[in-house]
């Protein structure tokens, strides 16, 4: 059964000045995965191998059976992608258009992607919004339409990349809560907030571009912070 | 024509939208405001530096495109199908050709700006053309004689030049800042 | 983004982009075009006329247009009044504000996103010569929502430059301001790409 499951082995990720990430094997079944580490680790690099955004120098990955680097499209409608800043993922001028605009090539009817597109902006607290321009929304607002637009093309995996990031406290909790406990697509959640981290499954943890620990959240968070706390 | 990837795309749109913002009362302002210029056209020279002459043309052309379907994103909140017949219109379709002329010298061959060619192709493209579609289509548009509508924009020639240098002096700050925005693949 | 568009129901509103261009276009020329006879000046201003109260905007409407229009016609009057005698002038100015006014009715009457699915429809043709007009299509719409981010932007560094109580320096903003929008549009294309638009 290929299907939640993320497959890395021996990957290696080489830009022209320095190593994104080194030698990493992993196999991840979780519904919930956590990706911390300090600036710099290779958090953000792994998260884009998911979706082939950064293909791989040297390994193999398997995300649900798709490998990212040979069929680039199958793996963009298979995983969705949050940016941490939501202004960068909107696309178009209003929030309906820009929910629709994830429907755009599945060929499906104009009637039935303006019932698909009404349903989820209900689903998201965002109908009332439907005809405003994506400026006059607030960042929380922002980020539950991006959620919104990712969610309707119907991934099997979303990968998050520090969604709370941009955000105040209040929606910062609406944002996890939907990610953590409401969504049922697996979930990598790249994150500088520990207290999402435990929430979560299993939690990976990046430094200097290896994977230097993995297992259950409450460990691998405290080995963390204990090394954060030296000099 | 050239084929546009998914980045050049993103390019095109953000210089657009430059573009309108540098039109945008108090924005961006040079010298505090004490100078009553517009900087479009300086966004036409900048556009054609640093995106090259396929890019920075197409960019000017997706702004022109949003102005004539009723934005006001021309200085002084001008827009409308209506400044595409006015006396200017020449000037704005110089825009486009001139920042495709900018790109072509500045990025001669694809290669990284220099100031002396920066400051040539800003003045040959971002002036000479500009004013060699701009004043003929004025003087139709006006009815003057093509002589005295050139004596007549003659005035707009210190400011433009002053443009030029700016121009200038922005793209090679620019160059040094970030020099992955002058990438051309 | 405030268009100039002003909803209606008059004829013109209702008139296909498409044709409603070809209308005006000819009329702008024909405008262009007429000799310099006082009488068939004044017939110009009342068709204008006519055609904004046609188009329910009514003529205070071309008179807000007017007023924009100002400093276009005392450019062009000035430029014009030492060469030109005065009744030349008179009817140059007029034929300008005319044109400007009478094809600013497209303007009025024809919501933004409509214009651009006309130039969509337009440029299929196109498509042998390789121009892609989808991807037009998602420039134009893409730069509406752009805009507002890269103003953040200008004044954000407005704000930073005043809190440090620096004198503006010409370049001081342009630039941070390139650098900004220029990084925006590396991410915007990494999510154009994770949203499937390549």
């Amino acid at each position: 059964m290929s299907d939640h499951v993320i497959g890395f082995e021996h990957v290696s990720v080489r830009f022209a000045r320095h190593t994104a990430l080194r030698d990493v094997s992993v196999r991840l079944e979780q519904r919930r995965i956590a990706v911390i580490g300090s600036n710099g680790s290779g958090k953000s690099t792994f998260a884009r191998t998911l979706n082939g955004l950064i293909v791989a120098s040297e390994g193999e990955i398997r995300v649900h059976g798709i490998d990212p680097a040979r069929e680039p499209k199958q793996v963009r409608q298979r995983v969705g992608f949050i940016f941490s800043n939501p202004d960068t993922q909107i696309i178009m001028p209003t929030v309906a258009e820009d929910v629709a605009f994830s429907l755009r090539r599945r060929g499906l009817p104009r009637a039935e992607i303006r019932d698909r597109v009404t349903a989820a902006l209900n689903d998201f607290g965002l109908a009332a919004e439907a005809d405003s321009p994506v400026h006059e929304l607030s960042s929380g607002q922002k980020q539950l339409l991006a959620l919104c637009a990712v969610l309707i093309g119907e991934p099997g995996l979303v990968v998050a990349d520090e969604p709370t990031a941009y955000l105040d406290a209040a929606n910062s909790r609406r944002i996890a809560g939907f990610l953590l406990d409401r969504m049922p697509q697996q979930l990598v959640l790249i994150t500088h907030d520990l207290r999402l981290a435990a929430r979560c499954d299993i939690a990976l943890r990046f430094e200097g571009g290896r994977l230097s620990d993995q297992g259950e959240p409450g460990p691998v968070i405290a080995r963390y912070e204990e090394d954060q706390e030296q000099p | 024509m050239e084929r546009f990837e998914t980045r050049d795309v993103a390019r095109i749109v953000v210089f657009a939208a430059i573009m309108a913002v540098l039109g945008l009362p108090g924005a961006v302002t040079l010298f505090g405001g004490a100078v009553p210029i517009t900087l479009q056209s300086m966004g036409a020279m900048l556009a054609g530096a640093v995106l090259g002459p396929w890019r920075g043309a197409t960019s000017i052309i997706v702004f022109l495109v949003l102005t004539f379907a009723g934005l006001p994103l021309l200085s002084g909140g001008r827009g409308g199908a209506g400044v595409f017949v006015g006396p200017s219109a020449g000037y704005l379709a110089g825009w486009v050709l001139g920042a495709f002329v900018v790109g072509v010298i500045v990025r001669f061959r694809g290669r990284p700006p220099v100031w002396w060619r920066t400051a040539l192709g800003c003045l040959v493209g971002g002036m000479a053309v500009v004013y060699a579609i701009g004043v003929p289509v004025q003087a139709a548009v006006t009815h003057l004689p093509l002589g005295k509508t050139v004596l007549s924009a003659l005035v707009f020639v210190p400011g433009d030049l002053l443009k030029v240098v700016f121009a200038t002096i922005v793209t090679m700050a620019l160059w040094r800042a970030y020099p992955r925005a002058f990438e051309l693949k | 983004m405030i268009s100039l568009y002003r909803p209606g129901t008059s004829l013109l509103h209702r008139m296909p982009a498409g044709p409603k261009l070809v209308v005006v276009a000819g009329l702008a020329t024909a405008i262009s075009l007429l000799p310099a006879n006082p009488l068939l000046l004044a017939a110009v201003l009342v068709a204008v006329a006519g055609c904004y109260l046609l188009a329910g905007t009514g003529i205070a409407e071309a008179g807000r247009q007017l007023w924009r229009l100002r400093w276009v016609l005392l450019v062009v009057s000035l430029s014009q009044v030492f060469f030109l005698p005065v009744l030349a002038v008179a009817a140059n100015v007029i034929r300008v504000g005319a044109v400007v006014l009478v094809a600013n009715l497209i303007t009025l009457t024809t919501r933004t996103d409509r214009l651009i699915d006309a130039l969509e429809r337009a440029l299929r043709p196109l498509r042998k010569l390789g121009v892609n007009s989808d991807r037009v299509a998602l420039m134009l719409s893409m730069t509406i929502t752009t805009i507002p981010v890269i103003a953040g932007f200008a004044a954000r560094i407005r704000e930073a430059q005043r809190a440090r109580g620096v004198t503006v320096s010409p370049f001081a903003a342009v630039v941070p301001l390139l650098v900004m929008a220029l990084k925006h549009a590396d991410d915007l294309a990494d999510a154009l790409v994770a949203r499937g638009a390549d």
